[in-house]
């Protein structure tokens, strides 16, 4: 399946060259371009193992590409200081530890680190983010509260107002809904789409392809470490597209809120398909 | 900026502690220095210095040598009886300053080490680095005198610990567990070499092998004490750089990263400064036991500050070093007791009790 860009042209805010991605060994993402545009939200989706939160990864700076470069306002981020690169893009990582017994504002304060140097940790500027953050997030009222008591959704908020307290025009998402029951999945991703709306630009690697096509502005489908569709949501989220991408029998229909497209699986397809490849259901990491 | 968003349900929340307001000060000097300072921290490590201040003056005061504390101004100042210049200059001076340099070294060096591998049990003394660099130490001293200088041995141990401690684990300094139990393993061949060490070349002391595996503030000098203490003023411009980014790396390496900091050159660094520091302290004390394990964790709970609490962990390091040789100072079987097996015996309970709560909590 050949890439099929149909998006319009702006100049990109973040872009990758010719990416190959790997940890040793056989690569994850081979020879991949991707251009991200100003101002957009863009979600990468695509099946496990697809490479799609290494690709996160590498555009955020945490991974250094086998080849190829990732490309931040047109400068190769591995040349650029790594603070600088941090106040103009924020990155959340799947798996972010809390240090014990931190308070929420105390979280959210450590995302202004890329601000400070090692004689000026301290700014007005820090207070106002911190505050920004701690109301965009909802959890004004819990800034004082310990992260380790806070209930799953919250929790992920608080990590949100970090990276927001980061104060970065670019915020990479990989996979912020992951281990939330659905309604703090859909109040996350309206968080994010309200952030979408005010300006920043937001790259998410998200799962369910719903969420996705109802929230993205563009849509980046992956598999075996490559781009295969790249557009709208509408013109990307196909029955055949999926099946083929994902190994999915379905129809996609209209969403009834918002006619974005909506995947419906076939019954027994989703059985049949785990008995052909068995143990690709119960693969976590992507 | 107006909001939309639901918060959702929210679950009952335990309400903040008072002492535990992220706020302080912000010292300011000019247009460039602006540093948050955490008031708690600053009114502990005040109240410690003052109670540090005061085991100093028992230390030189109390007991049979003691200079009575009326005279001790007039010591200080190189003034007083002869007897009492003796004790200072020759005896407890020198060792009470060996005492407070080691325990600072071995306060930090368990800071830097706790914070890098993320788990409180991840303690240079618990790993093994302490044990590597007293089996340095004694080759040094006792088979190669006047060939190898004792702190260059006792760093080489240092170093040859850590670096089979990494390569044992098969994931470097990552996972805890693994990390502990490989310690325990390399810190039990590190004190058989020692033994072995000692019983051949010193088969007749007791007090020697003691201070090898044990360590021992017994019979120190002048020149001990400029030793730790040039390693630690040494060693506080980077430890002052590598707090900030050890703080950001507590929550992982990816977010370290993506926060602006390179983690693997944080981690590298703190572990090279770590093992410099005890290897400093165990060429000039032997291996102390618990106080690097031990210090950080007082002091985290003295300021109920998040990050490492480097310079109230060198503090506590010295208060607990100071008041552990005191004790032994002062004890009936008095200067025989080296100051090693003190701090063992309290020490072990406090690795017993952390080892448990750590097990429950499921983090090994």
């Amino acid at each position: 399946m050949s890439v099929e860009d149909v998006r319009g042209t702006t100049a990109p805010v973040l872009a990758a060259e010719g990416l190959t991605l790997g940890y040793g060994g056989d690569p994850i993402v081979r020879d991949l371009d991707l251009e991200i545009d100003e101002g957009g939200f863009t979600v990468i989706v695509g099946p496990n193992g697809c490479g799609k939160s290494t690709l996160l990864k590498a555009l955020g700076r945490v991974n250094r590409p086998v080849r190829g470069r990732v490309l931040l306002h047109g400068t190769d981020v591995r040349s650029q200081r790594p603070k600088a690169v941090a106040r103009r893009l924020a990155l959340l990582p799947q798996n972010p530890l809390a240090p014990e017994g931190i308070t929420v504002r105390a979280l959210a304060a450590r995302g202004r680190f890329p601000h400070h140097t090692l004689l000026r940790q301290w700014s007005p500027e820090d207070e106002e983010a911190i505050a920004r953050a701690l109301e965009l997030t909802g959890l004004s009222d819990l800034a004082e509260t310990h992260v380790g008591s806070l209930s799953g959704g919250q929790r992920q908020r608080a990590w949100v107002a970090m990276v927001l307290a980061q104060d970065s025009p670019l915020l990479l998402l990989d996979e912020p809904t992951t281990f939330l029951d659905i309604a703090h999945q859909y109040d996350l991703l309206e968080l994010f789409a309200e952030l979408h709306r005010e300006g920043r630009t937001v790259v998410a690697v998200l799962h369910d392809l719903a969420q996705a096509a109802r929230f993205a502005t563009r849509l980046v489908m992956m598999r075996g470490g490559a781009v295969v569709a790249d557009g709208p949501p509408e013109e990307v989220v196909t029955a055949d597209r999926v099946r083929a991408v994902f190994g999915l029998d379905c129809d996609v229909i209209p969403d009834p809120r918002t006619g974005t497209p909506l995947v419906v699986p076939h019954e027994r397809a989703v059985a049949r398909k785990a008995a052909e490849r068995p143990g690709v259901e119960t693969a976590r990491s992507s | 900026m107006s909001r939309t968003i639901p918060t959702g349900p929210r679950p009952d929340v335990a309400p903040p502690g008072p002492d535990e307001r992220p706020t302080g000060r912000i010292l300011r000097l000019g247009r460039h220095v602006a540093l948050p300072v955490h008031t708690r921290s600053l009114v502990t490590s005040a109240l410690l210095l003052a109670v540090l201040l005061v085991a100093a003056a028992a230390t030189l005061s109390l007991g049979r040598l003691g200079i009575p504390l009326t005279r001790l101004p007039a010591a200080l100042f190189g003034e007083g009886e002869t007897t009492h210049l003796f004790v200072l200059e020759r005896l407890r001076g020198p060792r009470l300053a060996v005492a407070a340099g080691t325990g600072v070294a071995l306060g930090l060096a368990g800071a830097l080490f706790q914070s890098v591998t993320r788990n409180p049990l991840g303690s240079p003394d618990v790993i093994g680095l302490g044990a590597g660099a007293g089996a340095g130490a004694a080759v040094a001293a006792l088979m190669l005198p006047g060939v190898v200088p004792v702190p260059l041995g006792a760093l080489a141990g240092a170093t040859l610990a850590i670096v089979v401690v990494a390569l044992v684990t098969g994931t470097g300094l990552r996972h805890p567990g693994r990390l502990i139990v490989a310690g325990i393993g390399v810190a039990a061949m590190a004190q058989a070499f020692t033994h072995f060490v000692v019983s051949v070349m010193a088969r007749d002391q007791a007090g020697v092998l003691s201070a090898y595996i044990n360590g021992s503030l017994g019979a120190r000098s002048w020149e001990h004490a400029a030793t730790i203490w040039l390693v630690v003023l040494l060693a506080v411009p980077f430890v002052l750089a590598l707090a900030g980014p050890i703080t950001v790396n507590e929550m992982g390496d990816e977010l370290a990263e993506a926060l602006g900091t390179r983690a693997t050159t944080t981690r590298t660094g703190a572990v090279v400064l770590s093992v410099v520091l005890s290897a400093a302290a165990v060429s000039v004390a032997g291996p102390i036991a618990f106080i690097s394990l031990t210090a950080p964790q007082i002091a985290r709970r003295l300021s109920a500050a998040q990050g490492p609490n480097l310079v109230l962990s060198g503090l506590v390091g010295a208060l607990l070093l100071v008041c552990a040789d005191l004790a032994v100072q002062q004890s009936p079987i008095g200067e025989r007791l080296p100051v090693g097996i003190f701090t063992l015996a309290l020490g072990g309970v406090y690795l017993g009790y952390l080892l448990i709560r750590e097990w429950r909590k499921g983090s090994l």
